[in-house]
């Protein structure tokens, strides 16, 4: 799960990592009172998760009163789904850092990655100038030492104030890294202000979605998604993302769902939207077809090949959920994996089409799809 | 032959008493795995499909010589058994749970480095040399799909293994052993740590890997190719080609980020170490005859 930028800053403040004042607002009415705490001039940060925020627009920064207003008007309403905005002081800034915490898989460590340009596209730097780059492998079992705070420090300032802060700030964002079961925490750009602060520009702290269980609960809201269908499967726990062609997945694995997506576009298909019909959703026909319809497809594409995620089950669920919701479009299926016997009775019986191999059913959808016969 | 799991290999199963672990436990019994032992904690004394429980590991292997442990537990309990088993003294350990917490995973994958360890998983169907033994859950009953044969597989799916796994069938081969590392960000074996298995075993002509987009485990199993350690001919299928950057599809760990982990970058990897690589599952069976014709 990630979180939004005033999410992880308030994580970073309880953890001991400086921020810029800011106060957040999810109205025009709070905004009067914010702009009188933080002061102008200051920074609008629309709070929604996708990058490249300064670039789109959605961070403006604002001198005046009227022009906080009308920016504020114009982000509550904008195409972005911005539910709430920070408000955040103007920080005269020195200079600016990179600093993350991620894995490493292959060496099976913790990863601090940082850099003495901020503000950048850090995986754009990665490919051009990889030397710039700072790496210090952490070992999981024994957490981040003094001294390897101290020595990415070194490589980032001389001024001996500056690195000790920075310091103590690579050691907390470890901390936080660790106790918030992170895949990745990130602050980009780190602030070194013209006053010698270190402090936190940006936020980013991404939860792994295994670890839920034992992590504060961020209530899922809609803002989280980009689409309704989105925000609904993930209420339902189906994996789900959101395209805009014509054609709805209702598969089964992760694997097996993403290379259906790549025949549909390899015949010349459309995907209307991806959604993992497998694992420990397969009893979940009606659903996954519930979501599917909401979408404007002509033809829902049925892929299976399951073994504890049985197909006698999953046809069975598809044929009552056929009863239930009453369908408007054809369902081609491709069912097969642990008693595929059995499933291939129940959907012929349901009268629907019923194949065996994965790229003629793929061919079936998109032929319906581009107004063949039904 | 066969490599990781043969018919002799002594299999104890963590979690057997539960309703996943003893179901497949009758099947692995079935398919003639050398099932020793169980463990439940709390549960020593009972038997499941004629096979004794143990309170713990340690009692298990001293009473039934166990070598390899296959755990059905849950996401949550997956780091602790798979202590446990290294504790022991175990070396092959194959854990499915769907679900491991991330940190987890690496701190497995850590202790399984220091122990000289191989741990499977997690979010795999296991290991399955057909006609020999199976750690995991795989429809080996659909002949179509689990033939004996003479190629190696490795995955990081459920589902599209058995796609791919039935197009190597239809070709007219059968599979030696398939080992799948699972689907998860941080598997505790990689695919080029599996290559010297493959590279060493008499039975095994080809290797075919069904990969995806993200990470780099294609990547390195190409660079074993060019670097000579890995030197029977290699067929790979990679899902995500024409997954749109940055959306997670597939797996957690199919992710494109830092510029690594694309299909192109892995395609471009294999084929320039001399690996072939197939658009569609369809296409796998006709690369293995274009290599071993």
């Amino acid at each position: 799960m990630k979180l939004f930028e005033y999410q992880a800053k308030e994580v970073f403040k309880m953890g001991g990592i400086a921020v810029p004042k800011s106060l957040l607002v999810e109205n025009l009415e709070g905004l009067d009172t914010a702009l009188d705490t933080i002061g102008l001039p200051c920074a609008l940060k629309s709070q929604v998760l996708r990058g490249g925020r300064g670039k789109a627009g959605l961070i403006p920064l604002v001198k005046t009163l009227g022009k906080a207003v009308s920016e504020a008007e114009r982000l509550l309403a904008s195409e972005h789904n911005v539910q709430k905005i920070l408000v955040e002081e103007m920080i005269k800034i020195d200079q600016e850092l990179y600093l993350s915490v991620t894995i490493d898989a292959k060496k099976a460590t913790a990863l601090v990655i940082a850099c003495s340009e901020g503000g950048i596209d850090i995986e754009t730097l990665a490919k051009e100038s990889p030397e710039k780059i700072i790496f210090e492998e952490v070992d999981i079992l024994l957490g981040i030492q003094p001294y390897q705070c101290r020595n990415i420090a070194y490589k980032l300032s001389e001024d001996p104030a500056i690195i000790k802060q920075l310091s103590q700030m690579i050691y907390n964002l470890y901390q936080v890294f660790r106790s918030y079961d992170a895949e990745l925490v990130e602050i980009n750009p780190v602030f070194i202000t013209k006053d010698g602060k270190v402090l936190a520009g940006d936020g980013k702290l991404s939860i792994d979605d295994n670890s839920m269980y034992r992590q504060k609960s961020y209530e899922m809201t809609r803002d989280y998604f980009d689409s309704d269908m989105a925000y609904e499967a993930a209420l339902e726990g189906i994996p789900y993302i959101q395209f805009d062609g014509d054609i709805s997945l209702m598969c089964a694995g992760a694997g097996l769902t993403t290379t259906v997506y790549d025949l549909i576009n390899y015949a010349g298909g459309h995907v209307a939207n991806y959604l993992e019909f497998g694992g420990p959703n397969y009893r979940k026909a009606e659903e996954a077809m519930r979501l599917c319809l909401k979408n404007e497809s002509s033809v829902i594409l049925v892929v299976t090949f399951g073994t504890i995620a049985r197909a006698d089950v999953m046809a069975d669920g598809i044929v009552a959920a056929i009863k239930k919701l009453q369908p408007d479009r054809p369902i081609v299926t491709c069912i097969r994996g642990t008693n595929e016997i059995e499933a291939t009775k129940t959907l012929k019986a349901a009268g629907l089409e019923c194949l065996t191999d994965t790229e003629e059913a793929v061919a079936r959808a998109v032929e319906i799809a581009k107004g063949g016969s039904k | 032959m066969s490599i990781y799991i043969q018919k002799d290999t002594k299999v104890l199963i963590q979690g057997i008493t539960g309703s996943e672990g003893s179901f497949w436990t009758k099947h692995m019994i079935d398919m003639g795995t050398n099932v020793v032992a169980g463990v439940t904690p709390g549960k020593a004394g009972q038997f499941v499909e004629g096979v004794e429980v143990y309170n713990s590991v340690k009692e298990a292997v001293a009473a039934s010589g166990a070598d390899a442990s296959m755990l059905f537990v849950p996401p949550k309990f997956t780091k602790d058994a798979v202590l446990e088993a290294l504790s022991a003294g175990i070396k092959k350990i194959v854990t499915v749970a769907d679900g491991i917490p991330l940190h987890e995973t690496v701190e497995i994958r850590r202790m399984a480095k220091e122990n000289g360890a191989m741990v499977v998983g997690g979010n795999t169907s296991g290991v399955i040399s057909p006609g020999e033994a199976m750690m995991g859950f795989f429809p080996y009953w659909i002949e179509r799909v689990y033939k004996p044969g003479r190629i190696g597989v490795m995955t990081r799916s459920g589902s599209l293994t058995n796609e791919v796994t039935a197009m190597i069938v239809e070709a007219g081969y059968g599979v030696s052993t398939l080992i799948g590392v699972g689907g998860d960000p941080v598997p505790g074996t990689r695919f080029a740590e599996m290559l010297p298995l493959y590279e060493a075993d008499p039975a095994t002509d080809a290797v075919v890997i069904i990969g995806e987009l993200g990470g780099t485990m294609e990547e390195e199993v190409a660079e074993a190719m060019k670097s000579g350690s890995f030197t029977k001919p290699c067929v790979a299928f990679l899902g995500g080609r024409t997954a749109p950057k940055g959306k997670r599809m597939g797996h957690a760990g199919a992710i494109v980020s830092g510029g690594k982990g694309s299909v192109e970058g892995k395609i471009k990897a294999l084929e320039g170490a001399g690996g072939l690589v197939a658009d569609r599952p369809r296409k796998v069976g006709a690369l293995l005859h274009q290599l071993l014709d």
